[in-house]
């Protein structure tokens, strides 16, 4: 095992480290950077629970090693927005009561706005496609699908709530 | 929750903790000859075993059969026979990986029907039983002789798995003189606390449990991992005087925790030719793999509600727990509601076939109604909302056309529409005494604190407390503080399964607020110079009702008292009226309210291939009273979206004893593109238990929809699949069948 240095770019925030070769991205947000909203929830890449936006793309940061993340833009849950300022997607899932233990939450808002950024009016087929790679066990997904609507909609300037 | 800051246990574990590595056992039943421990380099701080444990090597549930490490014998894969504490969590994994251990394998027993009449193979010294229990109302050989048809069919259910999606975790810190705080995912923080002082062979006070946000639980976090994390880390944190940390892989998680038992289910059902039920003998056997659990209460449940939410005179039921080599069967939502109305409703379903009978119709002609009497003998009050659930969901799904219409459906592609109904004994009813409490303080700035030893993993019940101390306070919920379950400062409210949190702490929470509420009404009534009947407290202001226009701000009015020495905080208890039953013929009142339910599915089936997509679930439940309808809304949801996977993809297989899929990727969880739209409705018929009547909404609703599936694929291809899950494999081998 080799240590190397890498920099990662999350939430705006520059941060510079030392790495283990076999090191998951998913371990240095979390160990390392304090980045806990990123959860393991099976190490496999099954269950979305990991995923974060690296390069405006949703990836599963158990499958990343830090390595290959090295000088990339990376966006986790707590850079969405703050208390002060929610983003619309987080308003749209208070609003909907749309999480219940809440593990998947990073793994959907997160999948959700890059499902957003790439479709600003998706269809619930469009948005239940996008979110098929993050398991919730408490939902049956029906107001995580109506959140995501929400959001969408607030975010092409429309009205909502 | 949506800023990303809620903290579960593996996202606060302190800087220097230990981090732990449990060995497992890698056969399924076995004498344990030898344990080869490797020496230890300087990075393993520990390596305990059942010898280390000063107090009573025990975690489990109903039953002490259950070790916490594993001594002479091992009954299953998921027996723990130490746990290495390290530095970090690769060395604790290689020096578990580097343990040999040496086994005398012991013959292995996983049919639970094998078992039962096995007398040389002992998994148990005292059998392989677990527990027996049978239900005998009126007289079914009078009952058959009254029928024109009898059916007889044989139902079977699988392994199903919590799959959670937070991984069990947990870490405990020792403190002076012998004491140990921990924290963890779990649901029961004063039940760990309870077996972790036993374990340790200390007083209770020496061991403070907080519960962590808990990423999910479904019953699962019930039963012995919570107690197994919390005893392990505290183990090592003791002897160690390190913080010690236990965070579960997820293979690790489907191995160790326990699942949903497997029942195999023979019913024999008579019916008169014009509709109505005269007798059903019914026999359940369930597989409790190694250990019992909470297997006996799962068997009790099912035995109560075995024949479905109708009228039987006659019903003669016997039920077995039986131990087997698998892995542990416990508590998993539903707790033997899902298995007994998969057999029910398919059951009915047959029997409206035999009859020539719509399924609604022939039902209609056989359901609890108020006034009338369960298996159990049980006189039901008007709190059955069962025939309006049913109206409900049977005009918003289109039934009637669709019955008729789509069994024109001859293409490759056939539909299909199916109903099931159900009832739902609430809280523990006879599993023990049943007992919450919960305790409010308002301090000088008119903030409510409320405390209760009731956890919140996803089910919303707890914000439904925080509903109930609000409006009977008259103040905002943004001046209100739910304090987490902490052993420390929480009251104990008994444990939280069986959907008895708004039902039970519901009621602790409102006889408190109710008792602060008087005592501000008696303050405010001097100052607003009425009586304190007429005070009024809303959003923030005590009035007086139809009287003066004084008015006194609640932050005012809580100062005051404060100032004249009268103390604002209150613990209330509740406990629920006795239930009674005859222990011998299950005959009584063995719960003291029913939810009751309908859930009509609708499917395409896929004649090439097999698959089954869902349509679309209606769904309609008797709530009693919708405390907060949002959150309901998403228990009925989220439960259908289990049962979903439960009828159609999820099975945890152990073969000889060895789970063969614990991972994400080879166990089916619904995902967002298996889950129809699902509509639903509330009807309210107030019980006699619950808050205003409320009643339990937690499992309820994962214990229709499986057979409602299973009877509108029946109904769209002709087949009848008769154990779950109902995948492809078995719908083409039964068209196949039913083809030559």
């Amino acid at each position: 095992m080799s240590r190397h240095v890498v920099v990662l770019r999350v939430n705006g925030r520059r941060h510079r480290l030392g790495v283990e070769s076999h090191e998951r991205l998913l371990d240095s947000l979390r160990d390392r950077l304090g980045y806990t909203s990123a959860k393991e929830g099976c190490g496999t890449g099954d269950c979305g629970a990991c995923a974060v936006l690296v390069n405006g793309k949703v990836v599963n940061s158990c499958l990343m090693l830090a390595v290959q993340a090295h000088n990339s833009k990376i966006e986790t849950l707590e850079g969405l927005g703050t208390a002060n300022s929610l983003h619309p997607i987080q308003k749209a899932f208070i609003r909907n009561s749309a999480f219940q233990c809440g593990f998947c939450a990073s793994g959907i808002m997160l999948t959700a706005k890059d499902l957003l950024q790439r479709n600003t009016n998706p269809s619930r087929d469009e948005i239940r496609e996008a979110i098929s790679g993050v398991i919730c066990r408490c939902t049956g997904y029906v107001k995580i699908v109506d959140a995501i609507e929400e959001a969408a909609a607030e975010m092409r300037g429309e009205t909502v709530g | 929750m949506v800023l990303g800051n809620s903290k579960y246990a593996a996202d606060m574990i302190p800087e220097d903790a230990l981090r732990l590595k449990v060995l497992r056992s890698s056969m399924p039943h076995a004498i344990i000859k030898k344990v080869h421990v490797p020496k230890r380099t300087r990075r393993i701080k520990a390596f305990v075993t059942a010898k280390g444990i000063p107090g009573i090597n025990v975690s489990s549930c109903i039953i002490p059969d259950r070790p916490l490490l594993a001594k002479d014998k091992v009954r299953c894969m998921a027996d723990i026979l130490g746990v290495a504490a390290a530095e970090d969590i690769d060395a604790a994994t290689d020096f578990i990986d580097s343990i040999e251990v040496q086994y005398e394998a012991l013959p292995i027993l996983t049919n639970p029907f094998e078992s039962m009449k096995n007398d040389t193979v002992k998994i148990h010294e005292d059998g392989n039983v677990a527990r027996y229990l049978k239900l005998r109302k009126g007289d079914v050989e009078r009952g058959f002789q009254q029928a024109d048809v009898v059916v007889s069919e044989t139902y079977s259910t699988q392994f199903q798995e919590a799959a959670f999606l937070e991984p069990e975790a947990g870490f405990a810190v020792p403190a002076s003189h012998g004491s140990v705080t921990i924290v963890g995912s779990m649901q029961n923080p004063f039940y760990v606390r309870s077996a972790v002082a036993r374990i340790l062979g200390v007083h209770e006070d020496k061991v403070r449990v907080i519960q962590a946000f808990t990423g999910g639980a479904f019953g699962a976090k019930s039963d012995e991992v919570a107690m197994d994390i919390a005893g392990l880390t505290a183990l090592v944190a003791l002897r160690t005087r390190r913080p010690a940390a236990l965070v579960y892989s997820r293979e690790e998680s489907m191995i160790l925790h326990s699942k949903r038992h497997p029942f195999t289910m023979k019913h024999k059902t008579g019916v008169t030719k014009a509709g109505k039920l005269t007798a059903a003998e019914i026999e359940l056997v369930a597989d409790t793999g190694a250990y019992a659990s909470n297997g006996p209460l799962v068997l009790l449940r099912a035995l109560f509600h075995a024949t479905g939410p109708y009228v039987v005179p006659n019903v003669k039921t016997d039920a077995y727990c039986v131990y087997t080599n698998n892995t542990t069967a416990g508590s998993l939502r539903g707790f033997g509601g899902p298995q007994a109305h998969f057999a029910a409703e398919c059951q009915m379903d047959i029997l409206a076939e035999k009859l020539g009978l719509d399924p609604i119709d022939f039902r209609l002609k056989n359901i609890l109604r108020p006034g009338t009497a369960t298996a159990t003998g049980q006189i039901l009050d008007s709190s059955v909302g069962l025939e309006e659930c049913i109206a409900k969901v049977r005009d918003a799904s289109e039934w009637n056309r669709k019955r008729s219409v789509w069994k024109e459906d001859c293409g490759r592609m056939r539909r299909g529409i199916g109903i099931a109904l159900l009832y739902h004994g609430n809280s523990i009813g006879p599993e023990g005494v049943d007992r919450s409490s919960a305790s409010i303080t308002i301090d000088r700035r008119g903030h409510v604190t409320l405390r209760i030893g009731l956890a919140e993993y996803g089910t919303g019940a707890r914000s439904g407390l925080a509903q109930i101390a609000a409006e009977i306070l008259g103040v905002a919920l943004s001046q209100i503080t739910l304090e987490i379950p902490d052993t420390l400062t929480s009251p104990d409210s008994g444990g939280t399964f069986a959907s008895r949190t708004v039902v039970m702490g519901g009621n602790a929470m409102k006889k408190a607020a109710t008792v602060l509420r008087d005592k501000l009404r008696q303050a405010a009534a001097e100052f607003l110079q009425c009586d304190p009947s007429m005070v009024e407290i809303r959003e923030g202001i005590a009035r007086c009702y139809g009287g003066s226009p004084r008015e006194i701000a609640f932050r005012d009015l809580v100062k005051s008292c404060l100032r004249k020495g009268i103390t604002l905080s209150e613990t209330a208890e509740f406990t629920a009226a006795g239930v009674s039953f005859d222990e011998n013929t299950s005959q009584g009142t063995p719960y003291l309210q029913y939810t009751f339910g309908a859930v009509v599915a609708e499917v395409e089936v896929d004649t090439f291939l097999g698959t089954v997509t869902p349509l679309k679930l209606t769904t309609a439940y008797d709530v009693g009273k919708a405390v907060n309808p949002l959150s309901l809304e998403g228990q009925v949801e989220g439960g259908a979206a289990q049962a979903l996977g439960y009828a159609l993809m999820e099975e945890l297989v152990q073969k000889d004893g060895i789970v063969v899929n614990p991972s994400m990727g080879d166990y089916y969880v619904p995902t967002s593109l298996d889950v129809p739209e699902i509509e639903s409705f509330m009807v309210e018929r107030p019980g006699a238990l619950g808050p205003y009547g409320a009643k339990s909404m937690g499992e309820p609703p994962i214990d229709a929809p499986a057979p409602a599936l299973i009877n509108a694929i029946a109904h769209a291809v002709g087949v009848r699949i008769k154990s779950l899950p109902a995948t492809a494999e078995k719908i083409i081998s039964a068209l196949e069948q039913a083809k030559s």
